[in-house]
């Protein structure tokens, strides 16, 4: 989507995340010290099955869900675990996420002026009521919705229009970085690309950072720059988008590819899908770690598993 | 061409809503032949769900077959009006699994238990022989170690597992055709993919066919050998997989195809279409997707265009194939899948 | 001839575009209150018992300021002998008769649906509001979740007759102990209830996403829950009027009701019970029953009715 030059310091840093659920005695982890960066312009990718984490992540860093361990940093600034009030009213400005069913990510009883004001209201970034006003119809107009709609119940609306009136809500706060999760699983196959579009189209206007949280990998490498695949709370490979589709290491990342059907029947004729096994990994003696095999490019894997993966990576770039 | 197993016939039905009459289907024809897998993609509010509701007698209360005729073993039966006539159909020649295997399981009871339900119904089976071929069932449609698993509850399986046990059930009394509507929307895609290949292996052991309902256009490439297209309660191009791929003719289609992002070029925007499908209360003077495509004609808006052969298994209804109609270019993913298709045959 | 065919052969040309009626063309027609009302009017019963009661309710209201109406304490006695006018039957003089000692029926009977209508509208909305409130914070946040269960775990354990009847023993009984004591105790249930609905729908997306625009708990609950609530909030206040009413003649039945100096349904129904064995007697009995009956079937078939309403699942 991005094709801007990323600066090398990064927007968003995640160390070590760690978010658990459940009872103290016996906590459910759903994330298991994850890490990566997310670099300023970039679009960054998290993909994974249901169940993965992938959501977890992004709720925790908009601060939904309580980190058990490690640091998520904002510019540098932590911002998990207990904030100042100023630094949590910085992060809710700057940091915006975007739902992913638009049946249930509006308030049904509120008209879609206040939906999208809402924000403004708790920030109270606006000089007064013409200028929140006139904030509401740009965010509508960015979105491509007609500033009448402000007057009218999200009912009325479908969901492509009701999905584009939560990405103004989020527009509206003027934020640096959107996490969008899955905002178009729910959507009709004709309308997901009216919001891909928008979605780019903001990014280049507004110079927006999006984390986009999917399960569809053929939507992750179409607008994605880079793409970190996560399984049961643990990101097993991360890698710039091509990089990751044309030369993927880990076998479950292999596994996913494997199983994606094509909207192609001559492709689909010759694809065969196989299962990931995560007992073909033998980690008693060597434990796996998290290690970048190619600049750019990580993977989970132990120490003999990283050499093969380094010794397939050198191969495919000569 | 042999007689279809299956056979439909300018179907309307029609809703009532809040006082008000809806036309879900408009005039819907296709047909089914024997042994093959028909894909039929839609959107929501095409009515593909509909549509096949009413080829086992599942409309809702507020909803009733117009006119038009569902040919099935020699009989009409869209005229069928009693539960006696469609539990001669339903379950037993035409068997159905839904979306959400969560909800389509009696949670209360056990897998196995459901299984024999409907073979005791269906086929008389009784006590230990409905049990042994439950369990053979089970393991036909691979569930390790079936004869254990028949006593288990369905919140002990996971998804995928679900969905088995689902497809169990409808196979139980060797249905002639199954329709699946979205089965494996809710699935993960690895899971989505064993339960394509299990649905493929029946069909070919049983000699099933198959109507499959989904939007998703790479599941309908990796199982269809026809594919019927529809919006706003239309069919609006049917033909075999690769014709409808590859050398699509009716402008929704084009579309559907464009705005794919497997199709798309990075950094390009998607080919989109603006606004939403039509009120179906209200009657639709011709085509109904022209409001929203950009290249429509005039007499799109006035008369509804009947359907154009392309090829003996491909038509479309749209004025673009008619002789008078200006040479209209489609958007240029298409254009690519056309040159595909050209290179690919012999 | 001609004309037609050119009339077909330009119908083959492409017609404009318009990209904003595309996008027009969503909008649905469909308003939530709208349904509600037009639901609601379509129960004939139950508007036929709204009117019967905004009459009544009305009368009760105006009863006492029309011409030519009694006292209802004032002991009526016959004026040429001087001796009580007790047990009189309904007649032009007493419209519904005269009790046994000789105070006008008619006059008790309207000043006792007032007072009980009071008690049961005042202990009624008292229950909602401060249910409602309570029972949204209770929901809500998390950290009262486990105090407060608790809480009610014990006290709704304690039979209300129980707490009813020694509250009134030791505030005497009157019009306002019957209120605290009575909204003393129900609040609890109203707050349960709607505690339950909050935790149902509190992690929805969009309270998540109120959430992640740094909206507080209190905007939360008045914007995004409530009004998700009215349906099954409107069903418990209209049965919570019966429902003191009911208790209010139960604690009459038991000796710690309201003096006869204060007319109520309840004292009024006892009165009559105590002589409803003699059959000519029975009037005192089946015309204050009546009233209640009608009170308490009226709110219980219009509650019913609103909510089922006010269901959007219902709209269809």
């Amino acid at each position: 989507m991005s094709t801007a030059a990323r600066t090398q310091e990064p927007l968003l840093e995640v160390h070590d995340l760690r978010v658990e659920f459940g009872t103290r005695g016996r906590p459910f982890v759903a994330v298991d010290d994850v890490s990566f960066d997310v670099f300023e312009g970039e679009t960054f990718g998290l993909v994974g099955e249901s169940g993965s984490g992938k959501t977890t992540i992004g709720r925790a860093i908009v601060r939904i869900n309580e980190t058990a361990g490690g640091d998520i940093l904002y510019h540098g600034r932590r911002i998990n675990g207990i904030i100042s009030r100023q630094l949590d009213r910085e992060v809710t400005q700057k940091i915006q996420m975007i739902f992913q069913d638009p049946m249930a990510s509006l308030n049904e009883r509120a008209k879609v002026d206040y939906i999208v004001s809402e924000g403004l209201y708790n920030t109270r970034n606006y000089k007064g009521e013409a200028d929140r006003q006139a904030k509401v119809e740009q965010a509508l107009l960015d979105v491509g919705l007609l500033p009448e709609f402000a007057s009218r119940f999200p009912h009325e609306f479908s969901g492509g229009q009701r999905q584009r009136i939560g990405i103004a809500r989020a527009l509206v706060m003027e934020p640096e970085f959107i996490i969008a999760d899955e905002p178009i699983s729910a959507l009709d196959v004709s309308i997901r690309a009216q919001v891909l579009n928008l979605l780019a189209d903001l990014q280049r206007r507004k110079r927006l950072t999006y984390m986009f949280i999917a399960h569809d990998l053929a939507v992750v490498r179409f607008i994605t720059d880079r793409v970190a695949v996560i399984r049961k709370g643990q990101i097993v490979e991360l890698a710039r988008t091509e990089e990751l589709f044309g030369c993927p290491l880990h076998p479950y990342t292999l596994s996913l590819l494997s199983a994606v059907p094509s909207p192609d029947p001559l492709v689909e004729r010759e694809r065969r899908a196989f299962v990931y096994d995560p007992g073909c990994h033998d980690y008693s003696v060597h434990g796996p770690v998290w290690a970048e095999v190619h600049p750019g490019h990580f993977v989970l894997g132990n120490e003999p598993e990283l050499d093969s993966y380094r010794r397939t990576v050198d191969e495919r770039h000569r | 061409m042999n007689e279809p197993i299956l056979k439909v016939l300018d179907l309307v039905i029609k809703f009532s809503l809040r006082g008000r009459i809806l036309t879900a289907i408009r005039g819907a024809s296709l047909d089914l032949q024997h042994g093959e897998t028909l894909a039929i993609v839609g959107e929501s509010g095409s009515g593909k769900s509909v549509l096949t509701k009413s080829f086992i007698g599942m409309l809702d209360n507020n909803g009733w077959v117009d006119s038009g005729a569902i040919m099935f073993d020699g009989r009409d039966i869209a005229e069928y009006r009693s539960e006696k006539e469609w539990l001669t159909i339903r379950g037993r020649k035409i068997a159905m699994i839904f979306q959400d295997p969560m909800t389509a399981l009696n949670p209360l009871r056990t897998v196995g238990l459901q299984i024999s339900e409907t073979l005791e119904l269906h086929q008389g089976l009784r006590g230990a022989s409905a049990k042994r071929r439950a369990v053979e069932i089970l393991s036909d449609v691979g569930i390790p170690d079936a004869a254990g698993r028949y006593s288990q509850y369905p919140h002990e399986f996971s998804g995928g597992m679900r969905q088995r046990v689902v497809i169990a059930t409808a196979m139980a009394c060797n249905p002639e055709i199954l329709i699946c509507d979205e089965p494996t929307t809710a699935l993960d895609v690895t899971i989505q993919a064993q339960i394509i290949e299990l649905i493929r292996r029946l069909q070919r052991q049983y000699q099933l066919s198959v109507i499959y309902i989904t939007h998703d256009l790479g599941v309908v490439a990796s199982v269809a050998d026809r594919v019927a297209v529809m919006y706003a309660g239309d069919i609006v191009e049917l033909g075999t997989a690769e014709e409808v791929f590859y050398n699509s003719q009716h402008p929704y289609t084009w579309a559907l195809l464009s705005s794919l992002p497997q199709l798309g070029i990075r950094g390009q925007p998607l080919y989109s279409i603006r606004g939403t499908p039509p009120n179906l209360f209200s009657d639709i003077p011709g085509d109904a997707f022209a409001p929203r495509n950009p290249r429509a004609l005039k007499i799109d808006f006035e008369e509804r265009p009947p359907y154009f052969t392309v090829s003996p298994t491909h038509v479309a209804r749209t004025w673009l194939l008619d002789p008078r109609a200006p040479k209209v270019e489609p958007p240029e993913t298409i254009l690519a899948m056309r040159r595909k298709w050209r290179g690919a045959r012999p | 001839m001609s004309t037609k065919l050119e009339r077909q052969a330009s119908l083959f040309t492409f017609a404009e575009y318009d990209a904003q009626a595309a996008e027009r063309a969503g909008y649905s027609s469909y308003s939530y209150w709208g349904s509600t009302v037009r639901l609601f009017l379509r129960n004939k019963t139950a508007v036929a018992l709204l009117i019967i009661m905004t009459v009544l309710l009305t009368f009760t209201v105006i009863q006492p300021y029309l011409p030519g109406q009694k006292s209802p304490l004032k002991i009526h006695t016959s004026p040429e002998t001087g001796i009580q006018l007790r047990n009189v039957q309904p007649s032009p003089e007493f419209w519904f008769g005269t009790n046994s000692i000789g105070q006008d029926l008619w006059a008790r009977i309207w000043s006792g649906t007032r007072t009980s209508l009071f008690i049961g509208l005042f202990v009624g909305l008292w229950t909602v509001v401060i249910g409602i409130i309570m029972g949204a914070i209770w929901g809500y946040v998390r950290q009262l979740d486990r105090l407060m269960t608790e809480l009610y775990n014990v006290i709704s354990n304690i039979p209300t007759t129980i707490t009813l009847t020694l509250l009134a023993y030791i505030l005497r009984p009157s019009v306002s102990t019957m209120i605290i004591s009575m909204c003393a105790t129900s609040w609890w249930t109203m707050a349960r209830f709607v505690r339950n609905q909050v935790v149902i729908i509190r992690d929805r997306e969009y309270n998540l996403a109120s959430r992640c625009l740094g909206t507080p708990t209190q905007r939360i609950i008045s914007r995004n829950l409530l009004p998700y609530l009215v349906s099954v909030i409107v069903l418990r206040l209209a049965l919570a009027i019966p429902m003191a009413i009911g208790w209010e003649v139960f604690l009459t039945y038991i000796g710690l009701g309201l003096p006869l100096s204060i007319p109520s349904l309840g004292n009024l129904v006892n009165e009559g019970r105590q002589i409803m064995m003699a059959p000519i007697l029975r009037y005192q009995l089946i015309i204050p029953a009546a009233v209640l009956s009608i009170i308490t079937i009226s709110f219980y078939v219009m509650g019913n009715a609103f909510s089922d309403a006010s269901d959007p699942r219902n709209h269809v």
